[in-house]
């Protein structure tokens, strides 16, 4: 049985949609079968992320409806064998499915694959309700602002209180503004919203080059954030396991432990 | 260590510090769930009660939500100046 994990944030534009796409390319590079629902019907834009937009016959709708097959519906990644996206519609309203038919699904799903990744609509309304019925646990994206803070904490006080466990990615972070004090740091976000941190993305210009070709960075990426969604995919894999996770620790702190100067 | 020098030099919090101050006040509202009228109604009926005890200027009774400790627990304060020592009978 696989593993469902929604994406979300309360916020618009933080940063879900390209963290499900980079987050789901990761796991399906580390070898996992991974499909990527976008639960953001009416708003469709992970086929865009990914660069599937040409492929789409069938959407998510259709699947509930019962119109087609889930099989039928999904798109396999252009350059990955193990990664399907299952596009949202663009013409239905977020009340046209129901959290209990989005369950169904991706309990169906969950058989099929090692990780159903659902990519949740911003609000908190009906579109969020159906993007985490069906899931087992949930990873919240916040960037170091307040308003995204905010309305992240709204969610997971409702992630809490459907006991879905939750983790958090800060997306984002520009480490030469958070020294110079302009910034909240990953540690003060974390302190803020009392989560455990699955990891933190610097802000980084190739997110926008990768997204403009519709490949995900994390596929052999060299850049930064690449290389840290490449780390949370696999923490999320249960691949890494290190010290690092409980404290957010940064180069200086990590080097002084790997050289015995700090206590671990 | 050199953030800790300039920050010193510098007069004035830095927007991070300032952001992480405002958030703390604003989340602890937004988890106690009570807002501006209801937080009013709250503190009067409050000063009312104390009034009935003590001598206070009900009017200069301050209520407070704010999180206290790391681990994201709320407090409610309710504080209020007594007045002058009430007279002795």
């Amino acid at each position: 049985m696989g593993r469902a994990i929604v994406i979300t944030s309360g916020k618009g534009g933080v940063g879900k949609t390209t963290a499900t796409a980079n987050l789901g390319a990761g796991l399906a590079q580390l070898g996992n079968s991974v499909v990527l629902i976008d639960a953001d019907i009416g708003l469709r834009n992970l086929d865009v992320v990914m660069g599937l937009e040409n492929r789409i016959v069938f959407h998510v709708v259709d699947v509930i409806m019962g119109r087609c097959s889930a099989q039928k519906a999904l798109i396999k990644d252009r350059r990955q064998e193990n990664l399907y996206l299952l596009p949202a519609s663009q013409t239905d309203e977020k009340d046209s499915v129901t959290p209990e038919q989005m369950k169904t699904l991706i309990f169906e799903l969950k058989n099929v694959f090692d990780f159903v990744i659902i990519d949740c609509p911003a609000g908190i309304e009906q579109g969020f309700k159906n993007a985490v019925a069906g899931a087992d646990e949930a990873i919240v994206v916040a960037t170091p602002e307040v308003s995204s803070i905010r309305d992240a904490d709204r969610v997971v006080g409702l992630l809490a209180a459907n006991s879905i466990p939750t983790s958090l990615v800060v997306n984002r972070i520009s480490p030469h503004m958070v020294k110079r004090g302009d910034m909240l740091s990953q540690a003060d976000v974390i302190e803020i919203l009392a989560l455990e941190l699955l990891g933190g993305v610097p802000l980084d210009e190739e997110i926008v080059a990768s997204t403009n070709r519709g490949m995900p960075a994390s596929v052999n990426g060299r850049s930064a954030a690449a290389k840290a969604f490449m780390m949370i995919a696999r923490r999320i894999a249960g691949l890494e396991v290190e010290a690092e996770r409980q404290t957010g620790a940064g180069f200086f702190a990590k080097l002084g432990r790997a050289l015995g100067l700090s206590p671990a | 260590m050199w953030n800790e020098i300039k920050s010193l030099l510098r007069p004035g919090k830095t927007s991070r510090e300032l952001a992480k101050g405002r958030l703390h006040l604003v989340l602890a509202h937004d988890r106690a769930g009570i807002e501006g009228a209801k937080l009013q109604e709250l503190r009067n009926e409050v000063a009312a009660v104390i009034a009935k005890y003590v001598a206070i200027d009900p009017e200069s009774v301050e209520i407070q939500i704010d999180r206290i400790t790391r681990g994201g627990s709320t407090q409610l304060t309710v504080s209020s100046p007594l007045k002058a020592r009430a007279s002795e009978p």
